[in-house]
């Protein structure tokens, strides 16, 4: 086996130049989806009868299909319709097959992810006890208060494993971007190796381009879990403290 | 505005419904190695030994960073010659295996996880009550602890089982002929009209295999959770 | 008809076992008392090898063995001379009550089916659960977990019984359900060593009373000697403690 190491380092130096779009896609639909995902989670569990069922569906759906599946039948789907509302019913001359691409990948990564952190928020925000809210109210807080206060930053430090997770995903789903001609780190890579046939090296490039940027986002929550978490570790640590000083008593008195 | 033919849609299905034939088959065996290597990746975090146990993590994490499409084209273009290597030659193997060998390392590395935290989730008590009544070491984990195992396990390989199906549909992009192949030969065959539909009928068949592997495997959880939150489970029901 | 000598345990820096000798007559109830981390439920253990000892060797009726290395078939066989009480119960979370019991029988000891039913029913019967074979552990209270495995550990009709702290897990108001089957048991001539911290139990039932304190025995004798005029400083301090909480709870 022989990996032309030559190759691989213009890859390599090429490849850089996606990852700008791989993070943006990234972070943009991140930042799109986790409102709404929250919304959705709230809605479904305060219980509005047909606003949960279509979340039900949606959710059940997205979730059930092919994120490849996703992509081709909505970059098939929604050009010549927008297109078509532009010119038809809006009455605009406004060209949209030329608009970048990326916005379609915005589109169905945002309504795939959505999904997604609509079950995680949901999730995470049964991790708090009723008791939390009902203390809550009992004190005079009112309903908003007593989420924004006390409710969501517990639900949020239990959601961080799960967003991280979701986070990763993403961002691996984002090399399927290529199929709706957005340039980013997989894109390139491909049109590289397509010159020489060299998918092979290509692919081991970007394999640890990956590696990188999945670190990257792993590193970012874990700092992320240790800010937002340290009213639990300060209760944990003293805990842990209380137990090791037992301990030892303990032992003395076993002596 | 594209023309749009829901009638096809019923067309197509028939079409497609037989290569849901390859779909399984390529599910089944990935399943079926990829639980395999899992366990044996399980057994090395368990057993705590240093370089095994670091190894197994080191390839869950690798596994966890690469996108299914990327490791798809390494095993496609990068196993054959790889094995050539050692004189072996799969340059005439067929797509299945090369699909198969992929989503085995993916699949493992999820269930790796999860059967190592059913492992720990089972109170060593079980174990030890087992022994201690005179069952022998194997029928304490045959009999005792590996049920306990599986029931906590479902949920895990559930959702690996799901996300497989789901990433399995990229199989497509090297050639293989299963449910999403045909499709895209049927576009192919007609010139690109009828995608839409053809993608909806997709749609149906994934949709449709997501929510029955759920169902199935909820209902063989709920069966298996006799004596575990017996009460609980009762009350979800009478709620739902 | 059990007796070990010079059992020796480490939990790495840790010195649990010092040397415990132990000689156990048929019908002996033997109670162990001593603070906690004293080493009794590590003595215990080893008894039933679920922690295997670093020293010490076994006389178990015909077996002759050293703890150390025993081999698995000697283990196996001093398992199914004895049986274990656990401190938090530890039935098989998948299992009926019934199954909890007849489990020991039909795999352990191959006893056909009908056979081991009906076995598993008497004994359940015997601890007053006639009305829960069919319920699973999670459907049970406490003092229920406990007497179900107590039956398991009777159903196999083993030689010694032995009991790691089985009350303590309780609520107060469950302990009573317990120690009374046990008192039964003892009534009905069972061997038993049981670990515990029930000074009335141990003042009243037990045979002979074993005070262990860092790794070592301390003091042994009947309920009377070791209550009313123990010969070491250490047992005096510690009943004083322990009876003296008693008092004060009963308050």
């Amino acid at each position: 086996m022989q990996l032309d190491t030559a190759f691989m380092w213009t890859t390599f130096l090429d490849v850089l130049h996606g990852i700008p779009t791989t993070l943006k896609l990234t972070i943009i639909t991140l930042l799109l989806s986790s409102p709404i995902g929250f919304f959705m989670a709230l809605s479904k569990s305060s219980g509005w009868g047909i606003a949960r069922r279509i979340i039900t569906v949606y959710v059940s759906f997205i979730r059930g299909t092919p994120v490849v599946l996703q992509i081709l039948f909505l970059y098939s789907l929604l050009p010549t319709t927008l297109n078509y509302i532009i010119r038809n019913v809006l009455g605009l001359s406004f060209n949209i097959f030329r608009t970048d691409p990326i916005i379609y990948a915005y589109i169905v990564f945002t309504l795939n992810t959505t999904a997604v952190l609509s079950e995680v928020f949901r999730s995470a925000l049964s991790t708090v006890p009723a008791g939390q809210l009902e203390a809550a109210l009992s004190i005079g807080l009112n309903a908003r208060q007593a989420y924004v206060r006390i409710i969501l930053p517990q639900a949020l430090t239990a959601a961080l494993p799960n967003l991280c997770n979701a986070s990763v995903n993403l961002l691996k789903s984002t090399s399927l971007a290529f199929m709706m001609t957005v340039k980013d780190v997989t894109a390139i890579a491909k049109i590289d190796a397509s010159f020489g046939y060299n998918y092979l090296e290509a692919y081991l490039v970007i394999f640890f381009v990956y590696i990188l940027l999945c670190s990257l986002v792993q590193l970012l929550f874990h700092l992320l879990e240790h800010a937002l978490s340290s009213y639990k570790n300060t209760a944990a640590q003293r805990h842990e403290k209380n137990a090791a000083s037992a301990y030892r008593r303990h032992m003395a008195s076993a002596r | 505005m594209r023309p749009f033919h829901p009638a096809y849609i019923l067309e197509v299905l028939p079409q497609l419904i037989p290569y849901l034939l390859v779909t399984a088959e390529m599910v089944i065996g990935t399943v079926f190695f990829g639980s395999l290597f899992g366990l044996l990746l399980a057994a090395a975090k368990i057993r705590k030994r240093k370089v095994g146990a670091a190894l197994a993590n080191l390839y869950i994490y690798l596994t966890r960073c690469v996108p299914s499409i990327v490791l798809l084209f390494i095993v496609y273009y990068g196993l054959p010659e790889f094995l050539l290597w050692f004189g072996i030659n799969i340059n005439d193997a067929s797509k299945g295996f090369f699909v198969i060998t992929t989503f085995s390392i993916l699949f493992s590395a999820n269930m790796a996880e999860g059967f190592r935290s059913a492992y720990e989730a089972i109170d060593k008590g079980q174990r030890e009550a087992a022994v201690s009544i005179g069952l022998t070491e194997f029928q304490a984990f045959r009999r005792i602890v590996l049920p306990q195992c599986i029931r906590v396990v479902i949920p895990n390989f559930t959702n690996s089982l799901i996300s497989l199906m789901k990433e399995g549909s990229l199989a497509y992009t090297i050639g293989l002929i299963d449910i999403m192949g045909k499709g895209q030969l049927i576009i192919g065959q007609n010139q690109g009209s009828y995608s839409l539909e053809v993608y909806l009928a997709l749609f149906l068949l994934y949709w449709a295999l997501t929510i029955l592997v759920e169902k199935g495997f909820g209902a063989l959880e709920l069966q298996l959770s006799r004596g575990r939150n017996g009460q609980v489970y009762t009350e979800v029901r009478k709620c739902s | 008809m059990l007796e070990v000598k010079n059992v020796q345990k480490s939990f790495g820096a840790n010195h649990v076992l010092r040397g415990v000798d132990l000689k156990v007559e048929k019908g002996d109830i033997i109670v162990i008392l001593g603070p906690s981390g004293s080493g009794k439920t590590t003595l215990l253990r080893c008894l039933n090898f679920l922690e295997r000892a670093d020293q010490g060797t076994m006389d178990f009726d015909e077996i002759h063995t050293d703890l150390k290395t025993a081999s698995k078939s000697t283990v196996n066989q001093v398992r199914k001379k004895t049986a274990f009480v656990f401190q938090n119960y530890s039935l098989f979370q998948n299992k009926t009550a019934l199954e909890n019991v007849m489990e020991g029988l039909v795999i352990a000891r191959k006893v056909p089916k009908k056979e081991a039913e009906i076995i598993a029913k008497k004994t359940l019967d015997k601890v007053g659960l006639s009305e829960r074979y069919d319920y699973y552990p999670s459907q049970l209270s406490g003092g229920q977990q406990q007497r179900v495995g107590i039956a398991r550990a009777i159903a196999v009709n083993p030689d010694v019984l032995l009991f790691d702290e089985p009350t303590s897990a309780l609520d107060p108001e469950l302990v009573g359900e317990v120690l009374n089957v046990m008192k039964n048991l003892a009534r009905e001539g069972a061997t038993m060593i049981v670990v515990t911290h029930e000074m009335t139990f141990a003042q009243q039932v037990a045979s002979r009373v074993i005070f262990m304190d860092g790794g070592v025995v301390v003091e042994e004798g009947s309920p009377r000697e070791i209550f009313t005029r123990p010969k070491e400083e250490r047992t005096s301090q510690f009943l004083h403690r322990v009876l003296r909480d008693d008092y004060e709870y009963n308050i």
